[in-house]
């Protein structure tokens, strides 16, 4: 059992709280192209995605981990595609969520 | 023995024949009270940081205890890695984003072998299990393993860990021990009302913990405080104001509480009116 790298549940505002650790953000695409993917986080912010870029097409909503790289930015480790509805809403709770009261749960 | 408002069958009978009984010595009462908080907990949501932060259950080292409450079997999601195939078995990492956990699937049935092919590596997946100690490490046993279609279900699985640390955290807080309430529930009548459906068994169990108002009467908590083994070893038993310090109840409410319980026979004084001890069978 390893706890030590885990990837934090984050918003386009809690990026920023991370950087230089693991982090996971579910995005809605906006631009994909080979450069990387621009997205909305769950909190509306637009975010940038570059790193290992996705080896499949893209659903209208994905999960990216990867590695907070600053304000509104994360450098991608793995994709997955969460579908072409998603209750963002609920998402953006959790993150928050999972950033105060309850850190101890994830962190 | 029990009077009727203290005697529950329903709670007594349904650990599959084995009645615990308030005079069985520590040791029963032990594995009667796992066998029923098994029941009682039922399936726990956790992440892999709840359970690294587990710690175990007294003796019975197969055994868990998560927010003071012994749980065994937990359901995950997460990505599954490192999947590899063996005849008797199939391994994989489970890693949910809190942490990675060792997970184990036995081939036994063709059923199982047939669920563990459609599972890749880096696929999302739901798996429920059975939280087990192996060589000193902790390892999931999973019973079922099958892909997320709604991933919806990540943010709801996830709340669901919080909503079970919440309900459990608030009965910590009222700062008492959780082993000898889980003797309680068979005694107690008033936990079960109100309590149905989904959330009954974890309500009532939450409902036995919140102490005095009501819900857990005065008799109860000195049972408890009696049997307690720093009260039981004592030759002299444990004197009514200590009982009164212990469990913050007037000592008029405890006198009146020990008289009745003195008329059934659970308890006796020792060398005076004011020290009393749990009568064991």
């Amino acid at each position: 059992m390893d706890t030590s790298n885990p990837a934090v549940f984050v918003n386009g505002e809690l990026l920023h709280m991370h950087v230089g650790r693991r982090v996971r953000a579910v995005i809605q695409v906006i631009q994909s192209d080979n450069v990387g993917v621009t997205g909305k986080s769950t909190d509306g912010l637009q975010v940038v995605v570059k790193g290992i870029l996705p080896s499949f097409a893209l659903t209208n909503f994905v999960e990216v981990i990867g590695i907070s790289d600053g304000d509104r930015s994360i450098r991608a480790e793995m994709w997955n595609n969460f579908g072409n509805t998603f209750d963002t809403d609920n998402y953006n709770q959790l993150c928050k969520l999972a950033n105060g009261e309850f850190k101890h749960l994830f962190i | 023995m029990f009077s009727s408002s203290q005697f529950d069958a329903n709670n007594a009978f349904s650990g599959g024949g084995f009645m615990p009984s308030q005079q069985s010595q520590p040791a029963d009462y032990q594995s009667s009270s796992s066998a029923r908080s098994r029941d009682l907990q039922g399936l726990v949501p956790v992440t892999v940081k709840m359970i690294s932060e587990a710690s175990h259950s007294g003796d019975d080292k197969s055994n868990f205890m998560i927010n003071g409450l012994e749980v065994n079997n937990v359901t995950l999601v997460g990505l599954v890695f490192e999947k590899e195939e063996r005849a008797s078995d199939v391994n994989f990492i489970l890693d949910d984003g809190t942490g990675r956990m060792q997970c184990k699937r036995w081939a036994s049935e063709v059923f199982d072998t047939k669920e563990m092919e459609a599972i890749k590596d880096g696929m999302y997946v739901r798996l429920v299990g059975h939280l087990k100690s192996f060589q000193g490490k902790k390892q999931l046993i999973a019973f079922s393993v099958r892909p997320l279609k709604n991933f919806d279900e990540v943010t709801c699985h996830y709340i669901e860990c919080i909503a079970f640390h919440l309900r459990n955290s608030d009965s910590q807080v009222q700062g008492v021990s959780t082993q000898p309430q889980m003797v309680d529930s068979s005694l107690n009548t008033s936990a079960r009302t109100g309590s149905n459906g989904y959330q009954a068994a974890s309500l009532n169990h939450l409902a036995s913990q919140f102490g005095v108002d009501g819900l857990k009467d005065c008799d109860q908590l000195i049972l408890d405080y009696l049997q307690q083994p720093s009260s039981s070893e004592r030759e002299r038993g444990v004197h009514i104001s200590e009982l009164s310090q212990a469990l913050k109840i007037p000592e008029k409410k405890i006198t009146d509480s020990i008289a009745s319980l003195e008329n059934e026979g659970l308890v006796y004084s020792t060398i005076d009116e004011f020290h009393y001890k749990f009568a064991r069978g």
